[in-house]
């Protein structure tokens, strides 16, 4: 058996939790972690970042030079995922600004932001995702084979096989109904996304990650999405689009992915939420 | 305790004190203790002793005496007090040959003090306190400091205009325990510190039982708005020092609600408090104080962005976030060579309870806190210098605990004084 190693602590506005097995050393948990703290140095609205750089440009109107790699990197992801997911996963939406992503112009190359109308940007979840992704590669260079990293209980990324053999099994509960489960499965070299709109934590209202875009109100009816990806970034985007989706882009989203994709449907239990 | 032993621990006593208060953080922050514990240290064992005349005997009064008497460089040389009975307490402490007086004008006539220390009745302090000073005596005297917040600025001044001392009763700014934990927020150990959480809870209805001799009001004098404002200036204000003190500050504003809720007796004050101070940047004090529950005690939570601070009980917590319960079994299930599926709870929904992780010590002391007020006294009157930095301190927490009182009385909320008397010192 090999030793394991735990790095807990909070960040990103959550607890993030490091089990490393085969081969992890303290100093290797440490740079993981100090990577995890990196993202949320870069992306936190909570404080002086460069993201909060950037959204106090936006909204006044001037476009904006980035430097920072996170945040670039993240810029990155954010314009990926708003492809992948037709629109639905959206860090410029924002029922105060009204703002989207199509107003934001991104130029990677000259490393500039500006948007049509001011706007702010929250990268949510998905600022979780990159976290845990850049996270497993640091353990990874350090020659780690095998590692669980998770960030709050909604993000997951597990590389390597169990310590024991084989796959990382995962069930995940029903959220309303504590002696039901919705789905049980295995994660090999995967992450792992659970958004919901019912449930404790979930009643935040200016949440971005629970706003349809476009619509003017939080998106309501009882639903909880998981999403299977290769990286922590793409479930993000996806358990979120899943679960702010109307039902012909949840069609679409869910298509074909039949083992990686889940949505369901809450909405026979809200006499129970409440 | 041995004579040996008590020279000991004084010793071990004043080295916390001097350790605690070495890094230049607190040296700023708290000039007063370093002052008193390196001139406590330098003081010789012989010499003569600074002589105290006490007025007010009671429990305080006598606590004071038997600290006095613990000091190296104080001495009791006359007691006084208007209750025979309290009178005769403290004389059996002092000794039948430290003169005892039943009014503090034929004290002061008898002359043979140094400075006088004042523990009697909140609405007295300041006419005792003006009294010794026009009788060219410095002046140490309990919080807080006088029943009005003029009362306080006029103390100031007059100790001021008398080219005397005048210090406060505020122990907790000499305990090891205290001393530590600013040196450690110094440190940064908390982060940003942005609220102090205070509360003096007990249950019990603060009355104390009048003997035969005695009036109510001569006894329970802290029940009626005459004599003091309740619980804000008997307890509330060694923890608004305590506040304004960790957050560096005075506050700009109070808001607060008092009510007589639970011990309808005939008392004039509050038997309930609760209170909001707010600070610069934001930052504040909630403070809350009650005679029927006593679950949460006494307490200062000096809570910063990376940990928290409880002086009273003397730890130091790390902001740790809880484990996820269901990764900790999928540990325990490796370790036992088995697999079983993790329940993950979904989109971080956990219970937010209060954490209640033990946390560190921040190393306790025997309570001398005390006597090396007396003994810093003594220095300070022997040098004729106060210790730096403590009255202002005293007097910013007498004015929050009387401001407290007033945004209660108005339900206004109350902005911190611009008229207040300037401090100066040396
Ligand atoms: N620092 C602390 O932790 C602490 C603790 C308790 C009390 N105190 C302070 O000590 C002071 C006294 O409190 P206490 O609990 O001892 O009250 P107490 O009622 O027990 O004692 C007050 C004494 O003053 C006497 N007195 C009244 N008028 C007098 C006068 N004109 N001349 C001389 N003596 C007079 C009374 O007879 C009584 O003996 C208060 O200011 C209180 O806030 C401080």
């Amino acid at each position: 058996m090999t030793r394991a190693r735990i790095e807990r602590f909070a960040a990103m506005g959550t607890r993030v939790e490091l089990h490393a097995f085969d081969g992890a050393t303290p100093a290797a948990l440490a740079d993981a972690r100090r990577a995890v703290e990196a993202v949320d140095d870069a992306l936190t609205i909570h404080r002086p970042s460069p993201l909060v750089a950037l959204n106090e440009a936006l909204l006044a109107g001037r476009e904006a030079a980035v430097t920072d790699a996170i945040l670039l990197d993240a810029l990155d992801a954010a314009a990926a995922a708003h492809v992948a997911t037709f629109g639905l996963f959206d860090v410029a939406a924002d029922r105060r600004t009204g703002g989207n992503w199509t107003m934001v112009r991104f130029d990677r190359a000259g490393g500039t932001v500006a948007a049509s109308r001011p706007l702010a940007l929250d990268f949510g979840g998905l600022g979780k995702g990159l976290a845990l992704d850049r996270a497993g590669a640091v353990l990874r260079d350090a020659g780690v084979t095998s590692a669980l990293l998770s960030a709050g209980e909604s993000s997951i990324l597990a590389f390597g096989p169990h310590p024991l053999g084989g796959g990382w099994p995962f069930a995940i509960p029903h959220p309303i109904d504590a002696d039901a489960t919705l789905l049980e499965i295995e994660l090999r070299d995967q992450s792992l996304s659970i958004s919901a709109t019912v449930g404790v934590g979930t009643d935040a209202p200016e949440r971005a990650a629970l706003l349809r875009p476009g619509e003017p109100a939080a998106i309501a009816p009882p639903a909880c999405a998981v999403a299977i990806a290769e990286s922590g970034a793409a479930a993000e985007a996806l358990s979120t689009a899943l679960v702010v989706a109307d039902p012909a882009r949840a069609a679409r989203l869910l298509r074909d992915r039949r083992d990686t994709r889940f949505r369901f449907d809450l909405a026979h239990q809200e006499s129970r939420v409440a | 305790m041995t004579k040996d032993h008590f020279d000991l621990s004084r010793r071990s006593f004043l080295d916390r004190v001097l350790a605690a208060t070495a890094g230049a953080g607190v040296a700023a922050a708290a000039p007063w203790a370093s002052a008193a514990a390196q001139g406590a240290a330098a003081a010789p064992a012989a010499g003569p002793r600074v002589r105290l005349g006490v007025i007010g005997t009671g429990d305080r009064g006598r606590a004071l005496i038997r600290n006095i008497q613990k000091s190296r460089n104080c001495t009791v040389a006359a007691i006084c007090d208007t209750y025979a009975g309290n009178l005769d307490k403290a004389r059996a402490i002092a000794g039948a040959s430290v003169p005892a007086f039943a009014d503090h004008r034929a004290m002061l006539d008898a002359r043979g003090l140094d400075a006088i220390v004042i523990a009697t009745p909140l609405n007295l302090h300041a006419a005792h306190a003006k009294a010794g000073l026009d009788a060219g005596l410095h002046v140490w005297c309990e919080k807080a400091m006088a029943r009005t917040i003029k009362d306080c600025g006029a103390m100031v001044t007059d100790a001021r205009k008398a080219g005397k001392i005048l210090q406060i009763g505020h122990q907790r700014m000499f305990h090891p325990t205290y001393l530590n934990a600013l040196k450690r927020a110094k440190a940064g150990e908390i982060g940003t510190i942005t609220q102090v959480r205070a509360s003096w809870h007990r249950n019990n209805s603060w009355r104390r039982k009048v003997p035969a001799d005695a009036t109510d009001r001569q006894i329970n004098w802290r029940l009626y708005r005459e004599a003091s404002a309740g619980l804000m200036t008997e307890l509330a204000t060694h923890q608004l020092q305590v506040g304004n003190w960790f957050l560096d500050a005075v506050p700009t504003k109070v808001i607060g609600s008092g009510s007589i809720c639970f011990w309808k007796d005939g008392r004039e004050v509050y038997d309930h408090v609760a209170l909001v101070y707010e600070y610069s940047g934001g930052r504040k004090v909630i403070y809350t104080s009650l005679l029927n529950n006593a679950r949460y005690g006494c307490e200062e939570q000096i809570q910063g962005s990376t940990g928290t601070i409880e002086p009273e009980l003397g730890r130091i917590y790390q902001e740790v976030p809880p484990k996820q319960l269901a990764l900790q079994r999928m540990q325990q299930d490796i370790r036992k060579g088995s697999k079983r599926t993790v329940p993950i709870g979904g989109a971080t929904w956990f219970p937010e309870l209060p954490v209640t992780t033990p946390g560190e010590s921040l190393g306790w002391g025997e309570y001398d806190e005390t006597m090396l007020q007396f003994e810093g006294f003594g220095e300070a009157v022997r040098a004729g210098r106060p210790l730096p930095g403590l009255l202002a301190q005293a007097y910013h927490a007498s004015v929050a605990s009387l401001l407290g009182e007033a945004a209660m009385d108005k339900g206004e909320a109350m902005t911190w004084p611009t008229d207040l008397v300037a401090v100066r010192e040396g």
